[in-house]
Parts: C-alpha cells; structure tokens; sequence
C-alpha cells in the first residue's frame, strides 16, 4: 500500500515535468506585430517609466520617452524637430520662447492636451526639483503663461543656449488632472502615473524580472506605431538570446560589439553602427602632488598608447578619443585642431626628467626628486579593470610604477568626491551636448579653473551659434592643454536586430535627447517617411530578411491576473504536504 | 530552559544582524546618490549642485544623525516597514516579495529534491558498503559535487540550451506570454526553474549523501541494528524503520545550515541564468548602496536562515526519543 | 622516533585508499604547477599579444580578450587559488583549534564563545562576502582576512564538541587528578587527539575556500590583477560571444575543470582521512 503511494507522488512528478517541457514551448502565434529588445548589459530593469518613477539612466528615460513626449524632439540627423509644439519664436534677448502647440493631442486616457498642462508641468517640476532626477536645468525657468489653449510662453531668467534641445526636447509634459493632486512625485507609481501623450501605453511592468511592455497608442497624434507591441526584456547573454529568437533587437558596444560579427553576414539579420557618445578618461587629482604638475600629466598622456589600447583592449571597435571629450561626430561642436599626444616615451621621459624625476637606482622605476619610488594607484571599476592592466604596462616602460586597485561603482564616486587618489580611469556618455564640458573631471571636483568656469558660462548664454562655438572650441582646448582629465577612448556602438521584425533602427546624431546614444529613438517606431534610414546606411544582410531563421512562437498577449502561476505551485505542494500529513496519521 | 537560552540567542543574533548591517554600508565609501546623480562609468553625468544634493538627503532621512536613522530603522522594523528602496523606487518590503517567492521556489524545489536523492541514495551506498553501487555512488557523487555552481550552470547553458536547445538559458517565465490557464502558467514556470534547479541539486547533493552515508554506517554498526537482523527482519525494512531513521538525525541540522546558506547563495545561480531573486537584489543593493534595501535583504536572508534553525531543532526534538520527553 | 614510525603507519594506511591516492595524485599535479610555474608556463600571463587568437603552436589554448596567452593564466592560477586555499585553512585552523580547545576545556569561556559562533554561522556567508568585499576593496590579502573571519567558527565547534568527549576520557581525568596543568593536559592529551579531525576539517575548508574566491571572482568582487581561475571565467563569462561561439572550449573549459579538479581531489583526500579517523566508515573493501 504504501509502495503505491510513493508511486503516485512520483508519476505526478513526472506528469508536471513532462507538461512543463511541452507546455513551455506551446505558445500561441497571432498576428500582431511584437518587438521584442534587450539592453547590452544584463539587467533589464530601468525604474517604473513614470516622469518620475525612472532610474536616472539613459535607457531609463528612453523607456520613459515611449510614453510621455517633449514640446521638441530630435530626428535622425539630430535636427530639432515639433513635436508637441508645431512652431516656436525666441524674443531677441534669448529670455522668452514661444510655443504653439499641436491641436487634437490626446492623453492616454481621453482628455484632451493643453497648454495648461504645459505650464502646470513646468511649475510642478519646478517645485518637485529634487523628484524629477534627470538633468537640473530648470533654474533658468522663470515662469510659464498661457496665451490661449494651444499656446504658451517660457519666460526664462537668463538666455539659455540650449534650451529648445536641453530643456523643450526633455523635459516630459504630465497631464495636469492627474499629478494635480500628487504630492509626492516619485511615490506615485501606477496606471495613472503613466498616462501620457506617448506613442506607446505601458502595459505590464514587472520589476524583478526586469520586463516592461507596451502597447501601441493607436491615436497617436504622429500616426499609428509600426509595432502593436513593443517589449523590453532582461537577458543573461544578449547575442546568445539573439540567436535563439528570445529577442529581435540588442546593441553592443565597446569590446562587446566583437558579438556583431557573429550577425554580420548572417541572413535574417541586420546590423547598423553608430557613435556612442561615451568617453573612457584617466581623471587625474589636480591637488596632489605629482599629479597636480600639469607637465607631470602631459608625460603620462605621451606615456599612455591610445592606439594600443583601441586595438587590444576594445578590438578596435572603437577610435582615439578627442582630448577636449566632445565626440568627434558632432561636427557643430568637436574642435578638431587640438593637440593628441601621440604615444612617446622619449618625450614622456624627458619632461619627466626635467621635473627632476629620474631612475638613479637603475631598477626600471624611477625616483622622485625627493627619493623615493615613482609609484602609486590607479583606481578604477571592474569593467575597466582590463585598460587599466594596459596602462600600467604601458607607464612602467616610461618607469613609473602603476598599482592598479579595483572598485566598486560606489567607492568610485566617494573616493572621487573626496579626493583621494591620484589617477582614476572612468567613463560616462553625454559627450554629444556641450553642457558635459561644465565639470571636465567629473565625478572629480578636484580641478577648479575659474577663468574655466566663467568661459562656460559665457557660452551656455551666448545665443548666437557661430560666437557661441568658439568658445566651446576654446573649452576644449582648455582641457586638452591643461589636462584636468586624459581622454581614451570613444567606443562605438551596433545594434543587431531581425528586419523581419522591425528594419528602421537609426541612432540618432547627437544622441537622443540631452545625448542619449541608443538607437532607441521613438522615431524608430513610428516610422515617418522622412525619418527613416538613409539606404546606404542598411547592410547588405539586409537585403534578404528572415529567410532562414525559425520564428519565434509570439505569445499570445491576453491580459492575466498577475501571475497565479505561482500560487498553484505553492498550492499544489502545499496540498501535498497536507495529504501526506493526513496519510501519515491515518497509518499510526 | 533549553529553548529560553535558544530563542534569547535567536534575539541576539538578529539583533547583531541588523545593527552590523545598519552601520557597515554607511560605514563604506559612497552613498546612495552617487547612483541617483549618474556614477562613474555608467551613463551620462548629472551634475547635482548642492542645494539639490541636501534636499534628497532630507527627502530619504539620511541628513540625520546616525543614532536617529538608526532608531528609527529599528522603529520601522517593529513596526513591520521596512522603508524605501533608493535605487529601486518602491517600498522595500514589496521587492522583498517579489525577489523572494522566485528565491524561495529555486531553493524549496532543489532542497526537496537534493535532500531526498542524497538521502536515499546515501543509505543505499551505505547498506552496501563497499559493493559495487556504492563504490560508483561514492565516486560519482563526489565528481559531480566538485563543480562549482556557476561553472555548472554556464556548462548547462552551453549543452541544453545553446546546443540541443531545449531548454531556455535565462528567466523565470516566458516574458509576458498569456497563458491560457494556470497549468500553462505552472508549467512555464517550471521549464524556466528546470536548469537552475539542476544546478543547485548537483552542487549540493555531494555533502548530504556523504553525511547520509557515514551517518548510516555509524548506525549499522549499532547493537539495535544487529539485534533486529538477528531476529530475521526483513533488511529493507530495518533499512528503512531503524536505520535511516536514526541516521537522519545530524541531516536536519545539516540540512537547515545549508538551506540558510543557499538562500544567500543563490546568487551565483540567479547570475548565470539571469534569474529573480534575492541574491540579485542584494548585490545590486550594495553597488547602489541602497542602504534601506540592503538592510531589508539581510534582514530577511537572516531570518530564514534562523527560521530553518528553529524548524531543524524542532525536528531534531521530534526525531530523537531521548529529547521528546523532556 | 615515534613520530616518524606515526607517519609511517599513518601513511600506510593511508595508501590503502584508491580515492585518496587519486586525490593525492592530483593535488600533487596543481602543486607542482603552481610551484613551478615560471619554468612550466611558456610565457608571462602578464604578457600581451594578439587578443583572441584561437589554440595554435605559439598559444596552446589561445589569448584571452587582451591577448594574455590562457595556457599560461591557468598555471599562474594554480598559485593563486592554492596560496589562498591552503593560507586560510591552515590559519583558520590556527584559530579555531585554538578556540575549540579552550573552549571545550573551559566551560564558561566555552559557552560564551559558542554563543559568538552560533551568530557567525547564523549570518548568512555569501552575502556578508558581498558586503564586506565591496566594503574592503578586493586584493588577495583583503579576501584571506574574509575567508579566515569565516572559516575559524565551524572549526572551533567540530573542535570543541571532540575534547568535551575527550575530556570525560580516563586519561585526561587521571591527569587531572594528579594535578597536571591544565596547559599540559591540553597539548599532551587532547591535541594529539583532535588532531586528525583537524587535517579533514582543513582539507574541507581548503576546498570551500576554493570555491569561495572563485565565486567572488566570478561575480566581478575578486582581484583582477591576480590571475586567478576564476577571474579568468569571471572574463570568459562577461565576453559577449562566449556561448554562441566556440570560445568557451579554451577559455572557459579549462578553467572551470582546473577549479573542479582541485576540489575533487580535495574531496577525495578529504574523504579518505576520514576513514582513517572513522573507521566504521571503512568498507569491507577500501576504495
């Protein structure tokens, strides 16, 4: 008898694993179109895509972005465009903008868009500064009036340069009747916290699993999306759920983006580079001595091959970086006539020599003036772990003697804050926008210039495009003769995805936004005529969509209470457990 | 008595517990706005002037002293609050769920499954010691117990998913699949938690079986065991009624060190498949040093880990006779 | 004198067990890797060349992402993961036999002692590792401190419980009576005893310690400028194409078998002392 029951929890056993192999791969095919995306890095969760609910992050506001939409936008050539605003006028002293708004936009949930709510966002993040976390610009907003519905006037404090890119193609407009009453921004998450203008409907968010779904906004006032649904999902090996058909779009960059050569000339598959407008930089501590001698920077500069390190630590998926940090790509702000320090020894040495810094003992290392060994620490995060191991490689043949110590992310940042390090290798995006140029060494606050400041200053209020680029040109050259920070490298970046799926990724010029590098631009998914990509951009892969992969079964997207799932497998054990308890008295 | 000075150590231990992991993270270079104001090597820089810094400090308590944060932290705790998560944005009691029922389901379903393999197959190598079965079990098991987790489990991703495809590389669920009933749902669930679940049952089934093993051979050779086979039982039946019973007794405390171990341990499993849960979460919340996170994760990686001790020293009183009558 | 004959015994007694001598074989093989790394290795696991090449002649299992030649990086290993290993054990055990001793001798010392042990053990391991190591910066000297703090309180208990058994022996009461101290009680008559359980308890804590520093390396908080394997697959899994390629046979593979080598052959020698200390463990027949 008891044989027999052991037989049953076994068999039942059986029969769930068995369902479970079958039923997994059971899914249904529809007919809607569904896209389905992947970051590059694992981890997929990028905060609730409220205004206010996002990480700080650029695929955080991206994510974001699907939903709730600026008064401008950018398009592929990074030329600002309207969006929900038609036209606009700037007062000849740069201080008042004028904005005429898009007629018969509609929120997610029926009301109709005004200029209302326009002037009510600006005043709400205005006086919820510290909830809205993505980019502080906002002091130089004065107040906002309503002329009639459909138009509006930003007074600002002072003439703000970029204010139609930094702050109308940034700031998302939230519906009045709905945050009216929220006292705390970043608290109020839910259905309601996402109903904007978007293209896209948030339609599940799931944190712990780092999924995010949507579905096409079919009034949007840009037309009806190309894709009905549209899914963002946390992977553990992007190129490997590629393949597998788990996901219809990734991008790589940097040394990962040798993944994209697996895809090239694979059919069924389309791939498109683009700059990322990130920079990889040594910061070094301009109130430390040796590292406050600027010749002593200028001597690790020649020291440091930058051509070594593009080929073999980011397998020349990458180019030398620009020595005043701005991308070379974008051509309206890149100085390029700024001195590079091409790799050489000799000349590292020699200036080196002249500060009095010289090998008396012989050992390979040299000595400071003072005595003692030319040695101290590189600090830097794991992922850069590897260009760190190449520099101090590269600085020992000059004969100083690298140490490198590796961090957490967080210790990074406080070490930085405090100043106390010599050199820390570290990297950050944004370097498309002249506004990154304001803290050179940033998250470092060890190198203050005043002239520095004043000259950004000056140029962040200079309206007129051709004085105000000068002085850019003139920030950058600063940076690149003083060397608060050494620049690297700039990676590049690819997306890889499924024309079958979806074919009109772009990156956008400049970044989307304030600079966001990813070829997540919302224009990819509402697919205007005049947005899409230039054909010589479309490889020749391409050409013969999706012949060979095996489709992948789409999921059938019924709406389900959130996951019961789980509670059947407690239920059932637990219904288990009861019965073998009762079984297990009856016996006594 | 015995139970006072038990459940007094239980109190201590907790007690320690949250106080180390109040003051160790505040302790550590950083704060939770470094994220919040784009740290290195992430993304793009926003630069946060100071007034802007102070007024997020205000807004999360973290600009009060040490000792009011602290007594408030405990009055939330008491309070059943856990607070809010920094990096995550919501309450840390709802992340805690969430991560935990995927936690819980991983290490249940390996436990349950790596207890009984190792149990049964170590009183079989043990009833047959020096045979044949138990020569290859002992080999066997040793072998495969010495690969460590996350090697296996990128081993398996290359074998069943990458080259037989059958089985998916990551996830919990099929993201968003609309699942036609609650046997579908379960069963996806399922076919996702396969190849974790693997994983941890071979890494650990090596030290149950090992224990199960020695333990029977240390009860065989007990006078009980040789009186019963005198009096001509059944040898399966001693096995089972006299035997194993008694063998099981150092299992369950064993049993339950290493239930509280995986809970913690899992993270290695949760990386390489990309799987929810608390590990994840933890090791997250100390990159972000998301204080308030990361106190509520140790807090409750602990308090399972003292649950499991409490249940093993219930069961150990309910297994062993000499203790039951106390 | 009677040490060596000791030795002798024990050793043969010792090679009576297959998997012991297995285990010995193969401890012995990384040994001498790591010993004898700079002659074995053919180049400095330091020195780059062209990343990514694929096994041939001038690289036996290839270069890694930075052109490091693999085969090398593996040898280097051996002396990483093995220092580390055999460091933490043996002073873990320092301490906890220490510990174990007086605590099982003395019985107040003992109990408060216990009391600090069982809130170690209740801390839950791995993530303590997280926090304390994203705390105190990793290099090889931070995480022997961390695998040492860890490893000293199950030894002290598996320490401890034996001399309470040994202390109730006739031996160590008649000792007592005639007034030995107790110093000389405990070095003379219970650390001879305890010592064997010592060498298993090592052998163990060797091999989690080996597993511990990999697992931390995997996850990105060991020291990357030691070369240790698990570094090595902490860069082998973080490589995008690893799994839709063939890279993971030569860069992953041996790494990962290096590692699980060693603790099987841990486990083996581990096992057979054990039945040398436990001898109703001992079979009909020795394997």
């Amino acid at each position: 008898m008891k044989k027999g029951k052991n037989v049953d929890v076994l068999t039942l056993v059986i029969l769930i694993l068995v369902c479970s192999v079958f039923g997994g791969i059971a899914a249904v095919a529809a007919d809607e179109k569904v896209v389905k995306f992947a970051g590059d890095l694992p981890g997929g969760d990028w905060g609730y895509p409220s205004p206010f609910g996002f990480y700080p992050r650029g695929p955080g506001y991206i994510r974001m972005s699907f939903g709730f939409d600026t008064l401008t936008w950018k398009d592929q050539n990074g030329t600002v465009i309207p969006w929900l605003a038609d036209s606009w006028e700037m007062s000849d002293d740069g201080k008042t903008w004028t904005f005429h708004l898009h007629e018969g936009v509609k929120w997610h949930d029926g009301e109709p868009f005004t200029a209302k709510d326009v002037q009510f966002t600006f005043d709400y993040i205005k006086k919820h500064k510290t909830s809205f976390k993505w980019f502080q610009t906002l002091g130089y907003i004065d107040h906002v009036d309503i002329v009639d519905d459909h138009t509006v006037v930003i007074h600002l404090t002072e003439p703000f340069a970029p204010f139609l890119v930094d702050i109308a193609g940034n700031v998302p407009i939230i519906p009045e009747h709905i945050w009216k009453d929220v006292s705390d921004p970043v608290k109020f998450v839910g259905d309601k916290a996402v109903i904007g203008t978007g293209p896209f409907k948030l339609l599940k968010y799931n944190k712990e699993q780092g999924y995010y779904e949507w579905e096409a906004n079919e009034e949007y006032f840009k037309g009806k999306p190309l894709v009905d649904k549209l899914i963002s999902l946390s992977v553990n090996d992007p190129a490997l759920a590629l393949t597998t058909g788990d996901i219809d779009e990734t991008s790589f960059w940097g040394r990962r983006a040798k993944a994209v050569s697996a895809f090239e000339n694979k059919s069924g598959f389309g791939t498109r580079w683009g700059p990322s407008y990130w920079v990889l930089k040594v910061i070094f501590n301009c109130e430390r001595y040796p590292t406050n001698l600027t010749a002593f920077r200028k001597a690790i500069a020649y020291g440091i091959n930058r051509t070594e390190l593009v080929e073999l630590v980011v397998h020349g998926y990458g180019i030398p970086a620009n020595t005043g940090l701005i991308h070379p790509d974008v051509t309206e702000w890149y100085n390029p006539d700024l001195p590079d320090y091409e790799h050489n020894v000799t000349k590292a040495i020699e200036i080196l020599n002249a500060l009095n810094f010289t090998d008396t003992d012989g050992d390979g290392i040299m000595e400071y003036p003072e005595g003692g060994d030319l040695e101290f620490n590189l600090i830097t995060l794991d992922k850069f772990s590897r260009e760190a191991e190449l520099i101090k490689s590269q600085l020992a043949a000059v004969g100083i003697k690298i140490n490198v110590k590796v961090m957490d992310m967080s210790t990074v940042d406080g070490i930085l804050k405090e100043g106390n390090f010599f050199m820390v290798i570290s990297g950050h995006g944004g370097i498309a926008n002249p506004n990154i140029l304001e803290k050179p060494d940033w998250p470092g606050g060890t190198c203050k210039n005043e002239t520095y400041t004043a000259l950004f200053k000056e140029q962040r209020e200079t309206m007129d495009y051709k004085a105000r680029k000068e002085l850019v040109f003139k920030l950058q050259e600063s940076i690149a003769e003083n060397l608060p920070v050494y620049t690297l490298y700039h990676p590049k970046m690819c997306c890889v995805y499924r024309p079958e799926k979806l074919d009109t990724w772009f990156f956008t010029k400049g970044g989307v936004g304030i600079g966001i590098p990813i070829e997540m631009n919302k224009l990819v998914f509402i697919g205007e005529e005049e947005v899409r990509p230039a054909p010589s951009l479309a490889p020749a892969a391409s050409a013969s969509p999706g012949t060979t992969s095996a489709p992948t079964p789409i999921p059938t997207p019924t709406p389900e209470p959130e996951q019961p799932g789980f509670d059947v497998i407690f239920a059932i054990t637990g219904l288990l457990a009861v019965a073998y308890l009762v079984l297990r008295r009856k016996n006594r | 008595m015995h139970r006072i000075t038990k459940i007094t150590g239980y109190v201590a231990i907790i007690l320690v517990v949250l106080s180390f992991n109040f003051f160790l993270p505040r302790l550590m270079p950083g704060d939770p706005l470094s994220f919040l104001t784009g740290a290195p090597g992430m993304d793009m820089p926003i630069v946060l002037d100071e007034e802007t810094r102070a007024k997020l400090l205000t807004y999360y308590g973290l600009d009060k002293p040490l000792s009011q944060q602290f007594y408030d932290y405990m009055l939330g705790i008491l309070h059943g609050d856990l607070g809010w998560s920094i990096y995550h944005n919501a309450p840390v009691s709802d992340i805690l769920i969430g991560a935990l029922k995927w936690t819980l389901l991983l290490v249940g379903t390996s436990t349950a499954l790596y207890m009984v393999l190792g149990i049964l197959l170590g009183a079989i190598s043990a009833w047959n010691r020096g045979g044949k079965s138990d020569v290859g079990l002992l080999v066997s098991l040793l072998s495969i117990g010495s690969f460590p987790p996350f090697f296996l489990g990128m081993l398996f991703i290359i074998l069943f998913s990458v080259k037989l495809n059958l089985f998916p590389a990551f996830g919990a669920q099929t993201p968003f699949m609309g699942y036609s009933s609650l046997l579908e749902e379960a069963s996806d669930i399922l076919y996702h938690l396969f190849l974790p679940a693997t994983t941890l049952v071979i890494s650990h089934i090596g030290g149950v079986y090992l224990l199960m093993r020695n333990s029977m051979l240390n009860v065989i050779g007990e006078d009980y065991i040789l009186t019963a086979r005198a009096k001509g039982m059944a040898e399966w039946y001693i096995m089972r009624k006299h035997a194993m019973k008694n063998a099981l007794l150092p299992i369950t405390t064993m049993i339950a060190l290493r239930t509280g171990f995986m809970i913690g341990g899992t993270i290695l499993v949760e990386t390489v498949f990309a799987y929810p849960g608390v590990g994840r979460l933890l090791f997250d919340a100390v990159t972000y040093r998301d204080y308030p996170l990361l106190q509520g994760a140790f807090l409750i990686i602990t308090l399972v880990i003292i649950a499991a001790n409490f249940v093993a020293d219930m069961v150990y009183v309910q297994l062993d006779p000499r203790l039951r009558h106390d | 004198m009677t040490e060596i004959k000791d030795l002798n015994r024990f050793w043969n007694a010792y090679k009576e067990s297959r998997l012991g001598l297995i285990g010995l074989a193969i401890l012995l093989f990384f040994v001498t890797l790591a010993v004898f790394a700079p002659y074995i290795a053919p180049y400095d696991p330091h020195e780059m060349f062209k990343p990514m090449e694929h096994p041939g002649s001038d690289h036996l299992l290839g270069t890694n992402d930075i052109g490091q030649d693999i085969l090398s990086e593996l040898i280097y290993g051996a002396r990483v993961s093995l220092f580390i290993a055999f460091f933490v054990s043996v002073v873990s055990g320092i301490i906890g036999t220490a510990f174990g001793l007086l605590s099982g001798y003395f019985e107040m010392f003992g109990f408060f002692l216990m009391r600090i042990v069982d809130a170690f053990l209740a801390i839950p391991r791995l993530p303590l590792i997280i926090v304390i190591a994203a705390f105190m910066r990793p290099s090889i000297w931070n995480l022997i401190f961390i695998f040492i703090i860890l490893g000293w309180p199950i030894t002290t208990r598996i320490i401890r419980s034996e001399v309470l058994s040994l202390r109730t022996r006739n031996y160590v009461e008649a000792a007592r009576m005639v007034g030995a101290p107790d110093t000389y009680i405990l070095m003379k008559h219970i650390l001879p005893n305890v010592f064997p359980l010592l060498v298993v308890r090592l052998i163990i804590e060797a091999s989690h310690v080996i597993i511990a520093e990999s697992s931390l390396s995997f996850l990105g908080l060991g020291d990357p400028t030691a070369k240790s394997w698990g570094m090595i697959l902490h860069y082998a899994f973080v490589y995008p194409t690893i799994f839709i390629s063939d890279l993971w046979m030569w860069w992953m593979l041996p790494a990962g078998l290096c590692i699980t080598f060693t603790i099987l052959s841990l486990t083996f020698i581990g096992y057979a002392l054990e039945e040398l200390v436990n001898p109703r463990l001992r079979g009909m027949t020795r394997i």
